[in-house]
Parts: C-alpha cells; sequence; structure tokens
C-alpha cells in the first residue's frame, strides 16, 4: 500500500466524486417523470460541480473556486423557488405530476 | 502503452456502473434491484482499490497538498455522497428522495471539509440542506396526492416506472467515461504549470497585497509575542481563516457579481410571487385535463 494515489489524496478523487454525482443527476432527469424529482435531480448536479469547484480551489490555492459555489447557491435558491411555484402551478392544472401529462407541449 | 490498464479499467468499471444504475432504475418486471446495489457497491469499491494504484504517474502525484489523514474520511463521505446520490434517483416516492438528497448535501459538506473549505460546507448545510430543501419538502406536500402506504404498487405509475431508463443510463455513463478519461489522464494531472503561478499567492499567512495597509482587518489579524528579555513586543499577522479569505476573495473581487446576485434573488422572489398569484378559470383546467 505504498503506492502514492492510495496514501493521497489527490485532485482526481475529488474529480471522480464531483464527475459521478453530476452524471447520476443527469441520469435521474432524463428518466424520471415526477417533476419535483426531476428539479432535485438539476440540484444533484449542482452538487457535483460545487465539489469539482471547490476540489479545483483547494488544487490551486485560489479561492475562486469557493467564491464561485457561493454564486451557484444562489442561483439555486432563486432556481428553486422559481421552479417549484412552477411545479405547484403545473400541478393545480392536471392534478398530476407527470412530466408525460404535458408531452403535447412537444407539438 | 503505459496508460492501456488504467483506461481499461476505467472502462469496464464505467460499463459496471451502467448496468448497476439500470438494474436499479424503477421500471417493470422482477425486482432486481438488490442485484444492482450489490453490482454498484462492487464497482465503486473495485474501482477505488483496484484502479487506483493503477495511476501512476512516475511518483509525482498532482496532490491537493493535504495529508493522508483525510483520506478514510473522503472514502467514507464519496462513497455515502454517490449511494445517497443513486437513491435520489431510484426512490420511487419523492419525500423519501428529499431525504436522501439531505445525505449528499450532507456527504459533499464532508467533502468541502477534507478539503479545508469549512465555510463553504457550513453554508452548503445551512442554505441547501437547510432552505432550499423545506421548500422542496413543502411543493411535494403541497402537490403529492396522499398514498395507503409505502407500498410501491400504491404508487402511481409515473412515480413506479422511469422514463427509458437503459437509453438515459447509456448517455450518462457515456459522458462520465470521457470525464474520466480526462481527469485520469497522467498527461493532464501532471500539470504543474497551472498550479505553480497561484501556489506561493495565497498559502501561508501573509496578508493578501490588495489589502490596504489600513483597516479592520490589519489592525485585529496582528498577534503579538512578547520578548522575555527586552520587554518589546514583536507584532506579526495573524492566520486568517477560510471565512475571512472568502470574504476578501468575495468582495474585493466580485463586487459587481455580488450586486448582480441581489438583483436575481429579488428578481426570483417577484417572480415567485407573480406565478404564485396566477389565477386560471375553472373550466379551463377541466378542459384540458380531458
Amino acid at each position: 500500500m505504498d503506492l502514492p494515489t492510495l496514501t493521497n489524496l489527490t485532485l482526481a478523487h475529488f474529480l471522480f466524486t464531483g464527475a459521478v454525482l453530476f452524471v447520476l443527476g443527469l441520469i435521474g432527469f432524463i428518466s424520471r417523470r415526477n417533476l419535483i424529482v426531476m428539479f432535485l435531480c438539476t440540484e444533484l448536479m449542482f452538487q457535483g460541480v460545487c465539489v469539482t469547484l471547490v476540489a479545483f480551489s483547494r488544487y490551486h490555492l485560489n479561492y475562486s473556486g469557493q467564491t464561485f459555489v457561493i454564486f451557484v447557491l444562489t442561483i439555486a435558491a432563486a432556481e428553486a423557488a422559481l421552479a417549484l411555484g412552477l411545479v405547484v402551478l403545473l400541478f393545480r392544472r392536471r392534478d398530476t405530476l407527470d412530466a408525460l401529462a404535458w408531452s403535447d407541449l412537444k407539438g | 502503452m503505459p496508460g492501456l490498464p488504467l483506461q481499461l479499467a476505467l472502462y469496464v468499471a464505467t460499463v459496471l456502473g451502467a448496468a448497476a444504475m439500470v438494474l436499479l432504475m424503477p421500471k417493470p418486471g422482477p425486482n432486481l434491484k438488490p442485484i444492482g446495489a450489490l453490482l454498484g457497491a462492487a464497482t465503486l469499491g473495485g474501482l477505488w482499490f483496484v484502479l487506483c494504484p493503477l495511476w501512476r504517474t512516475g511518483g509525482d502525484v498532482a496532490d491537493t497538498g493535504l495529508d493522508t489523514a483525510g483520506l478514510p474520511f473522503y472514502y467514507v463521505f464519496s462513497f455515502i455522497g454517490i449511494a445517497a446520490a443513486v437513491r435520489v434517483i431510484t426512490h420511487h416516492r419523492p419525500v423519501y428522495a428529499a431525504l436522501w438528497f439531505v445525505m449528499v448535501i450532507l456527504a459533499s459538506a464532508g467533502l468541502f471539509l477534507v478539503l479545508a473549505a469549512e465555510f463553504m460546507a457550513l453554508a452548503l448545510v445551512i442554505i441547501y440542506g437547510g432552505a432550499i430543501l423545506v421548500t422542496y419538502m413543502f411543493v411535494i406536500m403541497l402537490a403529492t396526492q396522499p398514498q395507503a402506504s409505502d407500498d410501491p404498487k400504491d404508487s402511481p405509475d409515473f412515480e413506479r416506472f422511469a422514463r427509458e431508463p437503459l437509453w438515459a443510463t447509456v448517455a450518462g455513463f457515456l459522458l462520465l467515461a470521457v470525464l474520466l478519461t480526462f481527469v485520469f489522464d497522467p498527461a493532464i494531472s501532471r500539470n504543474d504549470a497551472a498550479k505553480a503561478p497561484t501556489d506561493a499567492a495565497i498559502v501561508g499567512e501573509e496578508y493578501d497585497p490588495r489589502v490596504p495597509a489600513i483597516g479592520l482587518l490589519t489592525e485585529r489579524a496582528t498577534v503579538g509575542t512578547l520578548n522575555e528579555e527586552t520587554g518589546q513586543v514583536t507584532r506579526q499577522p495573524a492566520p486568517v481563516s477560510n471565512g475571512e479569505r472568502i470574504g476578501l476573495e468575495l468582495f474585493m473581487a466580485n463586487p459587481l457579481a455580488i450586486e448582480l446576485a441581489g438583483v436575481i434573488l429579488l428578481l426570483s422572489l417577484v417572480g415567485a410571487v407573480v406565478i404564485a398569484k396566477t389565477q386560471f378559470p375553472e373550466e379551463e383546467s377541466v378542459a384540458s385535463s380531458q
């Protein structure tokens, strides 16, 4: 176990975790049909990006990455307020959270 | 070609992970979730303990400057985060998906602590785990029909069955394979040129050169040490905490972005009120639901 990568925390460790979180959020957004869970999956993608940003911030010893996470949190909060308001509106119209109920919008 | 076993192991792990994901997705047919969970956990563990030793950069590891103490915490938090994320996208009830998402947030806050970003870890828990997830919980309570039990068979169809789980997983893991190819590319990871210019600027307990010589920070952030023989006090800069660093960076480098973030928050507040007050005639909703 004297191999460098197992005994050292490397940048790639955190990039791996961030990438997996992002991809899981992407899969969930594509395949789930519940509108609320779809927006939860966008937050999951934000998490992956945040982990990547903080890891790069640590790697370069530059605090811009961490401050950018603050802006990501801001946008996530604004997006949650607006998107969830829209979800409630859509639910009142069709009485279901199924995204396929709105598939006639495809035209 | 030295990189070949690494890339091979990466792609095998990606394919196995995709297979586990397909098995875990909610879909009609026999319940394959235990097999999927086992396969997924085995893939993740195998990737970490088989792949990582293969990735050698000739002893010149592009590390994050952390000692080895954070390593077990990285593995624990990372596993919790990934497992909880899988549960978020596979659970058939949105309430539980939201609660598992809280677990993802706590795990990534732990990862931030390992990365010595304690302010961001706390902000993440407070803003995400506190504010945003409470909003989600309220909407889930408002917009979900009551269920008889936790049994998946009682859930509506759109919760129980994913839409195109196979192709979604294939697309997602294709992206993951491409990302990991570059993340684990030794040639990219050894890029010390990117690290060098900022390396000496922040590390240590020096002042940021952009901080004015007079001001609150300068006066507060000195510690005096008393010389016993001469009786003189020598002043030195005190260690600057992570929160102070982020505050300086935030307000000195991005003042315009702060203002814009405030405008965005105000606009979303107004927008949320407008959306919440939107009325639509009742007969239209009846007609559109037919």
